[in-house]
């Protein structure tokens, strides 16, 4: 059942590290993720309530330009999913299937994936950013805030991990 | 022509540019097992340390190019757009998003590898990470006091200690090193 044949995580880590330089050198900022996500959402929301989505000022710095869907983030996180989806496709690791815990039915499967996903969504927004745009380029800029945060994530996963362990293994 | 980074290049070539480095982020992510949820927690539950060893090590190898670049003069880094710190913003933000890293089994990037690779439980908390977004949006208004209270600037860490970037970079380097040994200890003991 396990499938092994991912790459060493030292080698992975190192190419990793080495997308983010190059991002650093030739964009003159880091990787991110989670902005494309609160972008695609103010979007969406512009479309179905526009009066209502024009008076949420956190969203004006998304809406409030000429081409919001030219998004540097979102143009890199379509990036992400093809490179991860080439590289699931070569390695015979894709495979349509709701990834649980085997004694986990799948219904609580959906509500830790979306209740999880909404506490991320919110973090990321309060934070700045998420394990990319701040614990790891914050990270490798050795900023205060891209470590403060790192350690907070790991410090309450280990602390919800302890509380909540029927969720995963 | 100028070599020295960041390269100015204009938006359609920023927004490709975005696509290919993005391309490989997402390819080192999955092939590094980062889209899976059973590996990406499993740090939390000591099973499995992908997590922080692909992190750590993706951070030093950046870091020691980053500042050498800049020590060599071929990356201005007055021109590359540091990380704010917002001290406690950004405690309380990576309390919580430890918390929904551990329901959901994914991280906003990781979740679009996860999709990738086949995983739908991945495209649900994309959609709560949607649905988060628009929540703090939302309550925005009472939230931002708090949001931009406790503000450090462009902190990094040998600006505020005034010891330079390379004992820096040789302490984590260090601390890693005794990390990772303990964590591959660790594995080979329980597995």
């Amino acid at each position: 059942m396990a499938q092994n044949n991912f790459w060493s995580p030292y080698i992975a880590g190192a190419g990793l590290g080495l997308t983010l330089l190059a991002t650093f050198y030739l964009a003159g900022w880091g990787l991110g993720a989670s902005s494309a996500f609160s972008l695609l959402t103010s979007v969406g929301m512009k479309e179905i309530h526009p009066d209502f989505t024009q008076r949420l000022t956190y969203f004006a710095q998304y809406l409030n330009v000429e081409a919001p869907l030219r998004n540097w983030v979102l143009f890199e996180v379509c990036g992400l999913f093809l490179g991860a989806l080439a590289a699931a496709l070569f390695s015979g690791n894709f495979k349509l299937r709701l990834d649980r815990d085997p004694g986990m039915s799948a219904g609580r499967r959906l509500f830790a994936a979306v209740s999880g996903g909404v506490m991320i969504g919110f973090a990321s927004r309060l934070a700045r950013g998420c394990t990319s745009g701040v614990a790891l380029s914050g990270g490798a800029q050795l900023a205060i805030g891209g470590w403060i945060f790192v350690i907070a994530m790991f410090v309450s996963g280990f602390i919800a991990a302890a509380l909540l362990r029927r969720i995963w293994n | 022509m100028e070599l020295t980074g960041p390269l100015v290049v204009s938006q359609d070539m920023g927004l490709f540019v975005a696509v290919v480095l993005g391309f490989f982020f997402g390819l080192f992510l999955e092939r590094g097992g980062l889209g899976d949820p059973h590996k990406l927690t499993g740090v939390f539950y000591l099973t499995d340390f992908v997590v922080p060893k692909v992190m750590f090590t993706a951070i030093l190898v950046a870091s020691t190019g980053f500042y050498l670049l800049s020590d060599l003069k071929l990356l201005d880094v007055n021109r590359v757009w540091i990380i704010p710190t917002f001290f406690w913003p950004q405690i309380a933000g990576g309390a919580l998003f430890g918390i929904g890293f551990v329901v959901s089994g994914y991280c906003p990037g990781t979740s679009v590898a996860g999709l990738a690779s086949g995983r739908l439980d991945a495209l649900v908390t994309m959609i709560g990470i949607g649905i988060g977004s628009l929540m703090f949006a939302l309550i925005y208004p009472t939230l931002e006091d708090f949001y931009q209270s406790s503000p450090m600037g462009v902190a990094t860490i040998p600006r505020i200690t005034g010891l330079s970037h390379w004992i820096v970079l040789a302490v984590l380097a260090i601390m890693a090193g005794v990390m990772f040994f303990l964590m591959e200890w660790f594995e080979r003991r329980t597995r």
